[in-house]
């Protein structure tokens, strides 16, 4: 075929199995390599080693999914809310003297019935949905995308169909000659529509954060089991296959078959929620999702830390109607994340519990403030808590043991979500088993960083990384956070317009200095132990949990001038920023 | 059509051919590739294997070395001609292999035969004199003789005998454990026919405790058709589900019956037409339900147990088969231990698809369960001190390595101090209240005599001490490393809550018997934060429990009592928040000296200000904050490890007091009383009870367990000593003396308090008599107390008000005065 040996970006099992071909051909043994990679990682991993050649591949999501082609490679941005174990299959076979694969696809190419000799292989399932309080921003536009693509595919289109036929003569037709018009989300549509009808016990698939969302079954080849973990969140890049016989499943599901089949094809039908064979995966942080991704090259000066950090402190003074103490805070606050947990105490945590917010001024400043911190963080979430809302919501994730599936709590967030409480709602009421337990959780959380997940036998704690501001009246007692500031706002500003490029560079800004390493000199570490000797010595109600936060303000004081190493500067601005806050608790 | 209808076809089609209860779903179908034509060359799965089709296993190995390309059915023949069969096996002369090995049929044959029949638990292998075999007869000959006589379905074999007996036929019965567990079946029949011609039921091997568990997790292709052992949890299991073997069909024209037809890889072929010559009715054979035989099938979903899954992953599952008896043998939440067959089966697109997906459903053909728990009704006995199966329901299985691992540590000679260090390390100081927990994890021996007196092992703690000293913590960490313990607080207990109550069920209106906290964490730790704050009432419940262990109930027709043999571990904060050093640890605590003294160790924990602990405490919290600061950080046990350990000790370790510490013992308790009757003093004081004895005891002996020694030793007893001596220090010392003085713990106040008080009293009274006339004038408090001063010859210290007030109160309740708010007046 023309162009480029291999075609990843269009026809990437063609691809594999040139490659595939190619490893036989260099003595790769399939009957003794237990599915082990035979070089397919190397290659795409070659292929899409820069940012420019992965933005070429299009995201998967709700609006993608109409015009992405089965068998065409996409990307997948998502958490992983529950792993299915492992699933065996055909993974290579001989077909007549040569072997064939199966790797990377659901269905098998060729007939297997006349194949002689069979390998099981094993591969890992993931089932992963957009990460749970993300934000707009982060959601890359995929239009001018969409054109080139569909260019591309169009000219590429004849050829493939004839690379398709070849592959799969045992598929049926209608898949094969899906082309445009017949496109997959059509088929999903139908395939939801069968499932209502059919009436039969399909739970609804667990919510994701909203209706548009697209969950996605990730399929890991050759990955070890401790790369990825649940609430990870992960790009995976791989091959989009939808089965076609979405409707067989729901027929065969009748009460002997549910016990023994795997739930994901029984729960989850495949014209619903779309298959992603994995090629390559990478964990994202913060920085990928920025636009401009030249940002990240260059290293920053100090002086450029310290231009950010003014504007952003300035802008968000102006939020928080003047009140400088607070916003002072209110960086720290976001720039604090868990980097260490001896036994119950997660090092790092900085949640903020603003006081003295009634219903009134929380509608102002509250919502001005979710609504900036929903334009510089990745992923937000907000949480009202009113009796009810803990009476009713299932905050903590469950196993429902009927579907064999994890079900997502509220609190199964992703690492690096910023949480937003508030407490200012709350009225006098009674809260029942679900609130109580709703509020340990929660409490919990604020304190341990930890979120219990119930599999009904048993409770496991998982360690989770959120940031959480409470807004409270007085000082909430559900949630101790590890600062507690009065707000005292002296004006209401009006907000001034942001430009993209400033949201942008305090974007980065945080997402950088939030992942800056941080140490200590040796000088400066006898001065903190004399500082926190003597502070205990004249208060001895001072705690190793009120040391603690010193030093992580401490800590987040450096960063956030980009510096990796405390200064006594710092270290004396943050013991004057304590000083300031007990004042103004007294 | 008849069989249409027939409940045998909820689940039609049931299997792939010969290892029917395999694949239980109706999509199922094994065609493709070797796997699945290893599978048909296999006669039977051994379960099911119907006694008529066994031979044709042999039969279908007859035919050595196979050419992998042109598989073989053999087994397709009808296994009607059976007698012949079994003659075959003998007679051939070229040795039969399972297919694509080098394994002979004949050898694993043979061998399990001298298995069977001359396996001898701990005896020599080769002692097979015929003399020999008659005088003793073998493990397996006994169970199988056994089985005759009560007709039973069933042989269990230990897998650790057959490799103790033969390694290299445990090796392959793990590797091809359909080939060689259907020979197993074959070689039963054959010995159990011998036995008793007459005996028809079809006896199967199960085989259990296999030398190595696999996780769930680590399961792969390479296991599939392996035998296989793993733990696991039951979360879900299917009702039972009737599967069709034997079918049977009536001609609805002339009546005749059919012979049973075997289901065949889960379809039943229905004659076309009447069998009988005269009829031949087309399509008129119709199924005879109540003439079918049906087995038993469930299919069970079994869970990782929260141990092996690792950080931020979700529990795996796997699906079990169960068939016969197996079924019903566990119930959700159950923790059991599978010896099975890793299978896979593919999955078909469709029930009308003949094509196949390229995945495989896997689940495991069980052989065995086992239940993990079974031994916690037994223990359930409330007289029994049952040393050796100590928490086994938390089953401490050790392999080789861990085992020798703990050797290793127990061998340390700073092996305690590590122990303690690795307790709470987040938590400064208190070094000496650590080791006290410690000595409270391990436990030491509970004491059962034959009189039916009871010596309790567990020992109780108290930690009073001022808010913030992060006693709570403590309490924390300590529920969280024993292995059942309860964790409450007294504010939110009630005395039913911590004991036990009777309610009534609403739906059987029987009367039931509902745990409480205590009878909760019996063999465990009762962890009760804010033990001050609890109602007296529930307070005085835990008499019972702390010293006899036990919790009574006589109430709703129900009189009973459960076995509460916990230990204790209390905190409270002193009764004016912060401790008053001024007053004694009762006067503290408020608490009832009565419960007081059953706590073997009382820590007070004050707030003293150190620089030395303070400059640690920094040190530490510096280096949690930064990667690269010196660290104070030492060596430690992690907490898995530390539980494991633990429980390791507690189940398995068992010391005894030697001559020499019971000397020890003897000298310091002596000792320790005499220190009370200190010369030229007239007072007594009581420094030690036999309590106390008994508390030493249990330190001691939890001292050696931590050193895994089976000897309690003379040192250990010094440490004992010192950890009492360090504990009363804080909490018995008296005041007004500074010695050690065990009758403030006892009555709550000490001999130099009383005598002090006495004194007092009598010079009020001396005042009054002389100062006030009966009926008189009233004298303030305030006046008595400048009195008192001026008179104060004989009492030397410091007088309060509050001193007063009590002195005033004891001559009232004598009717000596009377007290009028804070006026007095003389009766």
């Amino acid at each position: 075929m023309g162009g480029p040996e291999y075609d990843c970006l269009t026809n990437p099992l063609g691809a594999v199995r040139i490659s595939f071909e190619k490893a036989l051909s260099s003595g790769y043994n399939p009957a003794s390599s237990v599915g082990k990679d035979w070089g397919v990682v190397d290659l795409f991993r070659h292929y899409f080693s820069d940012e420019s050649a992965i933005s070429q591949i299009p995201v998967l999501d709700s609006s993608t999914i109409k015009w992405v082609q089965p068998k065409s490679l996409v990307r997948f941005r998502g958490m992983i809310q529950d792993m299915l174990g492992n699933e065996f299959y055909a993974g290579s076979y001989k077909d007549g003297v040569t072997w064939r694969t199966n790797k990377y696809s659901d269905v098998s190419q060729f007939p297997e019935s006349s194949s002689s000799e069979m390998k099981v292989w094993e591969r890992r399932l993931l089932y992963c949905v957009p990460v749970p309080g993300q934000n707009q921003w982060t959601e890359s536009s995929s239009e001018e995308l969409k054109n080139r693509f569909l260019n591309l595919t169009g000219q590429n289109r004849e050829k493939r169909v004839r690379v398709d036929e070849e592959m799969t003569d045992s598929m049926e037709s209608n898949t094969l000659e899906a082309g445009l018009n017949g496109s997959p989300y059509k088929k999903m549509k139908s395939g939801e529509a069968t499932s209502s009808a059919s009436g039969s016990q399909v739970t609804d698939i667990p919510p994701a954060t909203s209706k548009d969302s697209l969950a996605c079954l990730v399929k890991i080849y050759d990955s070890p089991e401790s790369e990825l973990k649940l609430n990870d969140v992960v790009e995976f890049l791989g091959v989009l296959t939808f089965d076609a016989n979405t409707t067989m499943d729901m027929d065969s599901h009748d009460e002997n078959s549910d016990d023994l089949s795997e739930a994901e094809s029984v729960q989850m039908p495949s014209g619903k929620v779309p298959r992603l064979h994995c090629l390559i995966h990478r964990k994202l942080e913060t920085q990928h999702f920025l636009r401009d991704s030249s940002l990240l090259v260059e290293p920053k000066s100090p002086q450029v830390f310290k231009e950010i950090r003014e504007s952003l402190m300035k802008y968000l003074t102006g939020l928080l109607g003047n009140d400088h103490l607070a916003a002072q805070f209110l960086l720290l606050h976001l720039l604090s994340k868990v980097n260490g947990r001896v036994d119950n105490i997660a090092v790092g945590k900085l949640s903020l519990n603003l006081i003295h917010l009634n219903e009134e001024s929380m509608s102002i400043f509250g919502t001005q403030l979710s609504n900036a911190l929903k334009s510089l963080l990745p992923f937000t979430q907000s949480m009202p808590l009113t009796i009810e809302y803990l009476n009713t919501t299932s905050l903590g994730p469950k196993k429902d043991y009927r579907i064999n599936r994890l079900m997502p709590g509220v609190l199964q967030i992703a690492d690096g979500t910023h949480l937003i409480l508030d407490e200012t709602e709350l009225q006098r009421g009674t809260l029942n088993s679900v609130g109580v337990e709703n509020a340990q959780l929660l409490k919990n959380l604020v304190e341990c960083q930890k979120v219990e997940y119930d599999f009904q036998y048993y409770k496991m704690e998982m360690a989770t990384d959120v940031q959480m501001l409470i807004f409270s009246e007085g000082k909430s007692n559900i949630m101790p956070a590890d600062l507690v500031l009065p707000f005292q706002p002296s004006q209401l500003n009006t907000l001034e317009v942001i430009t993209p490029e400033t949201t942008e560079a305090w974007r980065f800004y945080l997402a950088t200095c939030k992942s800056l390493s941080h140490s200590i000199g040796q000088e400066l570490q006898q001065v903190v132990e004399n500082d926190l000797v003597e502070a205990r010595q004249t208060d001895r109600s001072l705690g190793s949990q009120d040391l603690s936060r010193l030093l992580t303000l401490a800590r987040m004081m450096s960063v956030s001038y980009g510096e990796t190493t405390l200064s006594l500067e710092h270290w004396q601005m943050v013991l004057e920023l304590e000083r300031l806050r007990k004042e103004r608790l007294k | 059509m008849a069989s249409d209808s027939s409940p045998g076809n909820t689940n039609n089609a049931p299997s792939s051919p010969e290892d029917n209860p395999s694949s239980p779903i109706a999509n199922t179908n094994s065609s493709p590739a070797a796997t699945n034509r290893r599978r048909r060359r296999r006669s039977s799965s051994p379960f099911i294997t119907p006694p008529t089709s066994r031979p044709s296993f042999a039969r279908s190995n007859n035919r050595t070395g196979p050419t992998p390309t042109t598989p073989s059915y053999t087994d397709e023949i009808p296994p009607s001609s059976e007698d012949g069969e079994d003659n075959d096996d003998g007679d051939d002369t070229t040795p039969t292999f399972v297919w694509g090995t080098n394994i002979s049929v004949q050898d694993v044959k043979s061998a399990i035969e001298m298995f069977v029949k001359h396996f001898r638990e701990a005896t020599k292998e080769n002692s097979s004199t015929s003399a020999e075999l008659l005088f003793r007869e073998g493990k397996y000959m006994a169970s199988i003789r056994k089985v005759i006589e009560i007709e039973g379905d069933w042989i269990d074999v230990d897998a650790f005998d057959v490799f103790d007996y033969d390694p290299d036929l445990y090796y392959k019965m793990v590797r091809y454990p359909l080939e060689v567990l259907a020979i197993f079946d074959i070689v039963l029949m054959d010995i159990v026919s011998t036995i008793n011609r007459l005996f028809e039921k079809h006896v199967q091997v199960r085989v259990f405790n296999l030398r190595t568990s696999t996780s769930m997790r680590n399961l792969n292709p390479s296991d599939i058709e392996k035998m296989i052992s793993l733990k696991g949890m039951i979360i879900r299991s299917s009702s039972i589900i009737p599967e069709i073997r034997e079918a049977v069909f009536r001609c609805l024209v002339c009546g005749y019956f059919s012979d049973p037809i075997i289901v065949d890889r889960g379809k039943i072929s229905e004659p076309p037409t009447c069998l009988k010559q005269e009829c031949l009715a087309k399509n008129s054979m119709t199924l005879v339900h109540n003439r079918c035989r049906f087995a038993d099938k469930q299919i069970v979903r079994l869970q990782e147990t929260p141990d092996e899954i690792p950080e931020g992953g979700t529990p795996h599952t796997v699906s079990l088969l169960l068939h016969d008896k197996l079924v019903d043998n566990g119930k959700p939440g159950d923790r059991i231990e599978v010896t099975g067959i890793y299978r896979a089966m593919t999955v078909r697109v469709g029930p009308a698809h003949r094509t196949v997906k390229s995945v495989f459903k896997t689940y495991i053909d069980c052989l065995h369960i086992k239940k993990a728990s079974k031994t916690r009704m037994a223990a359930e006995d409330p007289m029994d001190v049952d040393n050796s199966l100590r928490r086994v329901d938390e089953d401490v299985e050790l392999d080789e390595e861990k085992l020798r691992k703990f050797e290793e540590l127990s061998k340390l000679p700073d092996i305690y101090e590590r122990l303690s260090r690795s307790l709470a390390p987040n938590i400064w100081e208190l070094d000496d209240v650590k080791k006290g927990l410690l000595c409270q994890l391990f436990g030491g021996n509970a004491l059962n005599l034959a009189s039916g007196a009871n010596f309790r092992g567990d020992i109780n703690i108290l930690l009073v001490g001022d808010p913030g000293t992060s006693k709570s913590q403590l309490l924390q960490y300590i529920h969280k490393l024993s292995p059942r313990g309860i964790y409450t607080s007294g504010r939110g207990s009630s005395a039913v809550g911590l004991t036990a109550y009777v309610a009534k069920d609403p739906e059987t209106g029987e009367t039931v018997l509902e745990s409480g906290a205590l009878v909760l964490s019996d063999r465990g730790i009762c962890c009760i934060d804010e033990f001050d704050k609890m109602s007296d009432s529930a307070r005085s419940m835990l008499h019972e429990v702390m010293e006899q262990q036990t919790v009574s109930i006589a109430k709703a027709g129900i009189i009973a009592s459960l076995n509460a043999r916990t230990s204790v571990l209390a905190c409270a904060n002193p009764s004016g928040s912060r401790y008053n050093p001024r007053l004694s640890v009762i006067e503290n605590i408020h608490l009832p000296p009565t419960l007081l003294s059953r706590f073997d160790l009382i820590y007070l924990i004050l707030d003293k200000p150190d620089e030395q602990t303070d400059r640690r405490l920094a040190k530490h919290i510096v280096a949690l904050h930064f990667e690269n600061a010196e660290s104070a950080q030492e060596e430690a046990l992690d907490i898995t490890t530390l539980t494991t350990y633990v429980s390791y000790a507690r189940k398995n370790i068992h010391p005894k007091l030697s001559d020499e510490a019971a000397e020890e013992l003897t000298r310091g308790y002596v000792e320790l009383r005499k220190a009370g009757k200190f010369a030229g003093s007239s007072k007594k004081v009581i420094t030690a009870t036999p309590r106390q004895i008994e508390s030493l005891i249990r330190l001691s002996e939890a001292l050696a367990r931590m050193r895994f020694s089976e000897w309690v030793e003379k040192h250990d007893v010094d440490e004992a000593f010192r950890l009492l001596r360090v504990a009363m220090q804080q909490s018995a010392t008296d005041h007004a003396t500074g010695t050690i003085d065990m009758d403030l713990i006892n009555t709550g106040v000490s001999a130099s308090e009383r005598m002090r008080r006495d004194i007092f009293v009598s010079s009020i009274r001396d005042i009054a008599l002389e100062k006030m006339q009966i009926g008189g004038s009233s004298m303030r408090l305030t006046e008595l107390l400048e009195e008192l001063k001026k008179h104060g010859g004989n009492i030397n210290t410091e007088i309060h008000l509050h001193d007063v007030r009590k002195a005033v109160g004891t001559l009232a309740s004598e009717g000596f005065l009377v007290l009028e708010g804070d006026r007095i007046k003389r009766v």
